[in-house]
């Protein structure tokens, strides 16, 4: 039958077409990048420090004196090579807001569930710095650590990250009709009714985000600290 | 969905638009940043208490990986953060086609409203103005006011393209060599956000008897909901063409030489409203009208491979007719994601009934369609899509439920008209082929999606995906048949689609072997 026909070259077009297309994902991983940094253990902790100031464009920079909170969420994960388990996590938050009438920023930090730490700033660089730099924070007992293992840490920052019940208001408005332009055919078409989507504001769980992985390392080559009083 | 093949040449069309408007190229990671030790108090203090290593791990997603990712976002709990301000006025900048009246009702905010600088609703206005469809961004901003604690809120908008090409029909088939046409939408008229568009159809001359060449016309607006409002909407319709009744041969012969044509013209509307009932219900209310015109063929009798004749059921009236039709309409939506979704439910249901002394013809329609999505390991979505119709009394053959519009391995109508006499592709060997226009109608689908890859630019993501499924269609006798019901005379078939599915900036396109298959339906 000629339709059988058509459907057999079109499998394998479709087949071609994804062979094609299935390596980009696969790829993917290896796409992440690798940033030095600054890595020391102290008598009980695994402590890493790097900078993520990049996280922020020259846009976002601009938009700091807004009045308005810009947020800051970094988080961290430990995790062995060859395994996707992350054997310790941490996060940093930081909070910055312009005080239109003092002319200056204002930060407040959090790390994991220690105490918040209120900082100001003067110029949108040093706000930035403060908020998006991570230093000595504490990923990971020492004794977690196996020497001789080789150890990676992840980490991933997010600019003004989206709440869940943020994100789901915004789900919906974009189902609503009239709202993202997806329409359901009444009466004649109501079968072959589809999505159609002019925009498409993909929706990502924050407006920017940066992911690296640190250099690889074995715990026996980390610089010790010495304990802080 | 469907559409997809020609949903490229959209693609095209619209991707000057999008890059017009300035798409920023993915954030890539810059040189290594060495980490910079700070002067004062600040960073350089450890927490007194260790990070939280008890917290569990999010899902990690196929495609999102790196353990980073999968650790849990917290949130910003404490609200408080910022000085208060009180909204002395308001100042939109950059609508130049958007009536600043719509962007204002949108916003939530008003003068003399007290806001944090961490308020939840600040970011939630932008959303919701940008979710209208109208902007490419949205920014909000203070400015001093007249006294201290007194400011001026600032929203910044930057608009976008409105035009919208909702559809393509570019198709051929054995009885009709070509139809096409487009429905686009102005999703912004007037700068009041109204969504108003049109469509047209039209075809060649189809080589069946009595058959003349194909259009249709449709003009329809969109007023959109308002808070404690309505929303509106409305259609005008033109159709002029031609729908074919086998008049010998075998059911599953689609020679177009076997077929006659009776030759309708529709013209009327549907007006209606919607209202949000709940966070994830809608309720709409839709009144139609239609004037109808019929000229039947003078071929009334199909005759049957062995010889035996039979009246041809029309399921129109020959001359003047009128339809006139309410339809309710409930909505329950709870899907994670209108484009690709992972989880969640849709189930919209719609009931029409024919208005008694108004419409020539009296019946009633009900429809029932459910969507149901699971997470599966590794990112991986299952979709189970159900579907149920049934129409009590003598509805016109267009209201019917058709079978093009059941398979996807079919053309389906294009703005309500059918130009192909292609039967089901009867896979499971039954009596479907015989079954075009029927008053029952299920169909039941199991689609898997993987997703294939995911990042920023024009693409977002890519979903393989493979659907299976059976459907049925029937009218009042065939599931009682003489003889007895047999497998044979099951008027079931199978359906599915096999194909790539994109999720891009200017909307969703598919490559899968339904859509080929049903924009060449030979």
């Amino acid at each position: 039958m000629d339709a059988r026909r058509l459907a057999r070259r079109l499998v394998a077009l479709l087949v071609a077409l994804l062979a094609t297309t299935s390596p980009l994902g696969r790829a993917r991983a290896d796409e992440i990048p690798r940033r030095t940094t600054g890595l020391a253990l102290t008598p009980a902790q695994l402590v890493v420090s790097v900078g993520l100031q990049d996280l922020f464009g020259p846009e976002d920079r601009d938009r700091l004196t807004s009045g308005f909170v810009t947020r800051v969420l970094i988080r961290v994960a430990l995790q062995e090579e060859g395994s996707s388990d992350p054997v310790a996590l941490a996060f940093q938050r930081a909070e910055i807001v312009y005080d239109i009438w003092d002319e200056r920023f204002r930060i407040r930090l959090t790390r994991g569930a220690g105490p918040e730490l209120r900082v100001e700033a003067r110029t949108p660089d040093e706000a930035i710095a403060r908020a998006a730099t991570l230093w000595e924070v504490p990923v990971a007992d020492a004794a977690r650590l196996r020497p001789g293992a080789t150890y990676v840490v992840a980490f991933r920052g997010d600019l003004n990250p989206i709440s869940e019940e943020l994100m789901t208001d915004v789900r919906r408005w974009l189902v609503q009709p009239a709202r993202g332009q997806r329409r359901v055919g009444t009466g004649d078409t109501f079968f072959g009714s589809f999505v159609s989507i002019f925009v498409n504001p993909r929706l990502e769980d924050s407006e920017r985000q940066l992911r690296f992985l640190s250099q690889r390392f074995d715990v026996r080559q980390v610089r010790v600290m010495k304990e802080k009083r | 969905m469907r559409g997809g093949g020609a949903k490229t040449v959209r693609a095209w069309l619209i991707v000057g638009t999008a890059l017009a408007a300035g798409l920023a190229p993915p954030a890539r990671a810059q040189a290594p940043a060495p980490a910079a030790p700070l002067p004062s108090a600040g960073g350089a203090a450890a927490p007194a208490t260790p990070p939280t290593p008890e917290l569990p791990p999010t899902e990690v997603d196929a495609l999102d990986d790196d353990a980073a990712t999968a650790a849990p976002a917290p949130e910003f709990v404490d609200p408080a953060f910022g000085p208060r301000y009180v909204i002395e006025e308001i100042v939109v900048r950059g609508n130049r086609r958007t009536k600043e009246a719509l962007i204002r009702a949108e916003l939530g905010l008003t003068t003399g409203d007290a806001v944090l600088a961490s308020d939840a609703r600040v970011e939630a206005a932008r959303f919701r103005l940008l979710s209208l469809g109208h902007f490419v961004d949205v920014r909000l901003s203070v400015q001093r006011g007249h006294r201290r604690g007194g400011v001026v809120l600032v929203v910044e908008v930057e608009e976008r393209g409105a035009l919208v090409i909702n559809e393509l029909y570019p198709s051929t088939s054995a009885a009709t060599a070509f139809w096409g046409g487009a429905d686009v939408s102005d999703t912004n008229f007037l700068g009041r956000g109204i969504n108003l568009g049109a469509g047209v159809v039209a075809s060649t001359k189809p080589i069946v008897l009595n058959a003349e060449r194909g259009l249709g016309l449709r003009l329809h607006g969109t007023v959109p909901e308002r808070p404690r409002g309505f929303g509106l909407s409305a259609t005008a319709l033109y159709n002029d063409g031609s729908e074919f009744y086998r008049l010998s041969g075998n059911d599953d012969d689609a020679d177009p030489g076997r077929f006659t044509s009776v030759n309708t013209r529709r013209a009327g509307g549907v007006v209606g409203a919607n209202r949000t009932l709940t966070h994830a219900l809608r309720a709409g209310l839709d009144l139609r009208g239609e004037s109808v015109d019929a000229r039947l063929p003078p071929q009334r009798a199909r005759t049957f491979p062995d010889g035996s004749t039979a009246p041809i059921d029309f399921d129109v009236r020959d001359g003047a007719s009128r339809v006139a039709t309410a339809a309710v309409t409930l909505d329950y939506d709870t899907r994670s994601d209108p484009v690709l979704p992972r989880s969640g439910v849709r189930v919209v249901g719609t009931v029409e009934l024919a208005v008694p002394g108004v419409s020539s013809y009296t019946y009633a329609k009900g429809l029932v369609q459910a969507s149901l999505y699971a997470k599966m390991p590794r990112g991986h979505a299952l979709g189970i899509h159900l579907l149920g119709g049934a129409i009590v009394g003598d509805a016109p053959y267009f209201d019917r439920f058709f079978i093009g519009d059941l398979n996807l391995l079919l053309p389906r109508r294009a703005l309500g008209m059918n130009f192909s006499t292609l039967p089901s592709r009867n896979l499971l060997d039954t009596s479907i082929a015989g079954h075009r226009y029927d008053d029952y109608a299920a169909r039941a689908l199991v689609e898997y999606a993987i997703p294939v890859w995911r990042r920023k630019g024009l693409v977002y993501g890519g979903d393989l995906f493979a659907a299976v499924g059976l459907l049925g269609m029937a009218s009042d006798g065939d599931l009682s048949p003489p003889g007895g019901l047999t497998w044979s005379k099951l008027p079931i078939d199978l359906t599915g689609d096999l194909g790539l599915r994109l999720d891009t900036y200017v909307g969703i396109f598919t490559i899968s072997i339904a859509n080929a298959l049903s924009r060449s339906s030979f």
